[in-house]
């Protein structure tokens, strides 16, 4: 992100910087490393994409920027104002939602809007007005006087994304917004993302699915144990981590024993031991493929099935966010 | 913090710090705004509230009329006009309690979250509910004194009578503060219900609110006279009955006062502590 000098003589001038910067962050609780080391920057109509496993550190972050939670180490600034010294100014830059955030049940939408849009100290009849245009947009006219408790999920969790919005913040944290969503909900929670991304908001989104980073993200960070594993645009990190894979079913437990051992020097192997499968990444094509193969073919290790095949966003998130073994993609957790 | 460039599509403000009755204004605003929401809590579960007033109604009926033969003919007092004043007393104190619960119950759940990330003054969320909860009090407070009188009670004069009712939300208002400070701290919706035994029973029951203190041993008289509920309670009475000698109400007061002064910033300190 650039720093243009000329913001001081200009004020009137708006240069295209962070909106949202965090450098070094740390968080420890007790002897567990929440976070390590976490850094990076959204622009103004920008969304950044924090991928991790449960456990990553994601949460947690996303507490830290939002001033709930005391950071340990490292600065972070939203909109130009330190987290750490000035929680206030940073909190009327912010809409929180997700996972951390909820909404009360026993109010309507309407009221659940104006009572944060009040607690943001936006004047009454602007806030009403304000408060009805979102019903309007984010199309929640037909429930949004009802009480939240009797919303299906998609209902609540757009409320709970709408309600980070009625300040019009210039930054947004949506900390799993989707999970949980069936598909149709998650596509139409995914647009008015984008639109609000459109919109000029700096927006942190945090998300166990790649498929979703993919989509909205302009920046992904991914993220396990509290440390940065890959970082890049999404195209990025496919390129950097595009690799093929070979999958090999084999016959027993055995035979699966005896073919890792085989493979064990070369890195980011998985295995599934419920299906007896070994996914083994290629680094140079089909010959090293066929060396394998054939490796574990002299070995007498009975293999019933092999394909080559191209990597899933799946297969890199799991290479670089797993141990080192299973469960291979869609295997039980 | 001069020269902060505010990114488009912001209409916030960004002065640098609002001044001292700004900040007042504020936190008033928003003591207000979650009162509101607490009161339309309350209307739509109304279950607090009719819980309480059962349980006066229920203390009504089993210390007039089981209890109430026993202890008026043992101490020679009329025993409905004794009774009453301390059964307010105790409803206001059920009523507290449920400050704690709900306080707990937001805070185990995700709106807290919401709350501390706005621009808020945090300890309003506690002051709203209070306050929210000394409302609905009131109301209870109210129905368990109109079937008092319809069991004989009687008000020597509708002054006393505001008095007296007044003085009972004061005191439930203070123990809201003291139950807030332990849902702060705990945090548990269960833990604090259970907690709130150990207060409340001492309280409730080693008190002049059923039965007069004379009757019990000499070690527990001490506690039961000048503990706060037995204060609160003579004093109710004395207003009720037209008898008040401006000490009684002082020292209940001064409890008041006194509770409020330790607890008021004590749980505000607790609540912003526990995140």
């Amino acid at each position: 992100m650039v720093m243009l000098s000329t913001q001081d003589r200009f004020p009137a001038f708006t240069p295209p910087r962070a909106v949202i910067e965090a450098v070094g962050l740390r968080k420890s609780y007790g002897d567990t490393i929440a976070v390590r080391d976490l850094g990076f920057t959204v622009g103004a109509g920008k969304i950044l994409g924090l991928l991790g496993p449960n456990g990553a550190g994601k949460t947690t972050t996303v507490n830290m920027l939002t001033t709930l939670l005391p950071m340990d180490g490292g600065t972070a600034r939203v909109a130009g104002f330190d987290v750490a010294t000035e929680p206030r100014a940073v909190r009327r830059m912010i809409g929180l939602a997700g996972q951390s955030a909820a909404v009360d049940e026993l109010l309507t939408a309407r009221e659940n809007l104006r009572l944060f849009g009040r607690l943001y100290r936006i004047p009454g009849p602007e806030l009403h007005q304000r408060a009805d245009a979102l019903i309007e947009q984010f199309r929640m006219t037909d429930f949004a006087d009802r009480p939240v408790k009797t919303y299906s999920g998609g209902q609540r969790r757009r409320l709970d994304v709408v309600a980070a919005l009625v300040a019009s913040p210039p930054a947004l944290f949506l900390d799993e917004p989707t999970a949980g969503l069936d598909p149709r909900s998650r596509v139409e929670l995914w647009e008015a993302i984008e639109d609000l991304a459109a919109a000029g908001a700096a927006i942190v989104l945090t998300t166990q699915y790649l498929e979703e980073a993919d989509r909205l993200a302009d920046d992904i960070v991914m993220i396990d144990e509290g440390a940065v594993v890959a970082a890049g645009t999404p195209n990025e990190l496919k390129r950097q981590l595009e690799r093929d894979v070979l999958e090999i079913h084999v016959e027993t437990a055995a035979d699966l024993d005896r073919a890792l051992s085989l493979v064990a020097a070369i890195a980011g192997v998985t295995s599934n031991a419920a299906t007896n499968e070994i996914h083994i990444p290629i680094g140079n094509g089909t010959a090293s493929s066929l060396d394998i193969l054939r490796r574990i073919d002299d070995a007498a290790v009975s293999i019933t099935d092999f394909q080559l095949r191209r990597p899933t966003l799946d297969d890199v998130f799991l290479t670089l966010t797993g141990p080192t073994a299973e469960p291979a993609s869609g295997g039980p957790r | 913090m001069t020269s902060t460039t505010v990114p488009a599509g912001t209409r916030r403000r960004t002065e640098a710090r609002s001044a001292f009755p700004d900040r007042v204004r504020g936190a008033l605003q928003d003591t207000a705004t979650i009162t509101w929401r607490d009161m339309v809590r309350t209307a739509r579960q109304p279950e607090m509230l009719t819980f309480a007033v059962i349980m006066g109604v229920f203390f009504l009926l089993l210390f007039n009329y089981v209890f109430g033969g026993a202890i008026g003919a043992g101490t020679g007092v009329d025993y409905i006009q004794f009774v009453v004043p301390g059964v307010l007393v105790i409803t206001a104190l059920q009523g507290a309690q449920q400050t704690g619960t709900g306080l707990a119950t937001d805070l185990s759940q995700g709106v807290t979250n919401r709350f501390r990330s706005l621009p808020m003054n945090q300890g309003a969320v506690i002051a709203g509910r209070t306050v929210a909860d000394a409302a609905r009090n009131l109301v209870g407070l109210v129905l368990v004194a109109i079937v008092g009188v319809l069991m004989g009670f009687r008000f020597a004069s509708a002054a006393g009578a505001i008095a007296a009712i007044v003085l009972t939300v004061a005191v439930g208002f203070a123990f809201s503060w003291l139950s807030a400070a332990i849902a702060a701290k705990v945090r548990n919706p269960e833990m604090v219900g259970m907690l709130s035994m150990f207060w409340l029973f001492p309280l409730m029951l080693a008190s002049s609110a059923f039965a007069p203190p004379e009757s019990m041993p000499g070690w527990l008289q001490g506690f039961a006279t000048h503990q706060p509920i037995s204060v609160a309670s003579n004093s109710v009475r004395a207003l009720a009955d037209g008898t008040a000698a401006g000490g009684e109400v002082l020292y209940a007061l001064a409890w008041i006062v006194g509770m409020l002064v330790v607890l008021v910033p004590l749980s505000a300190r607790l609540y912003r502590r526990s995140s």
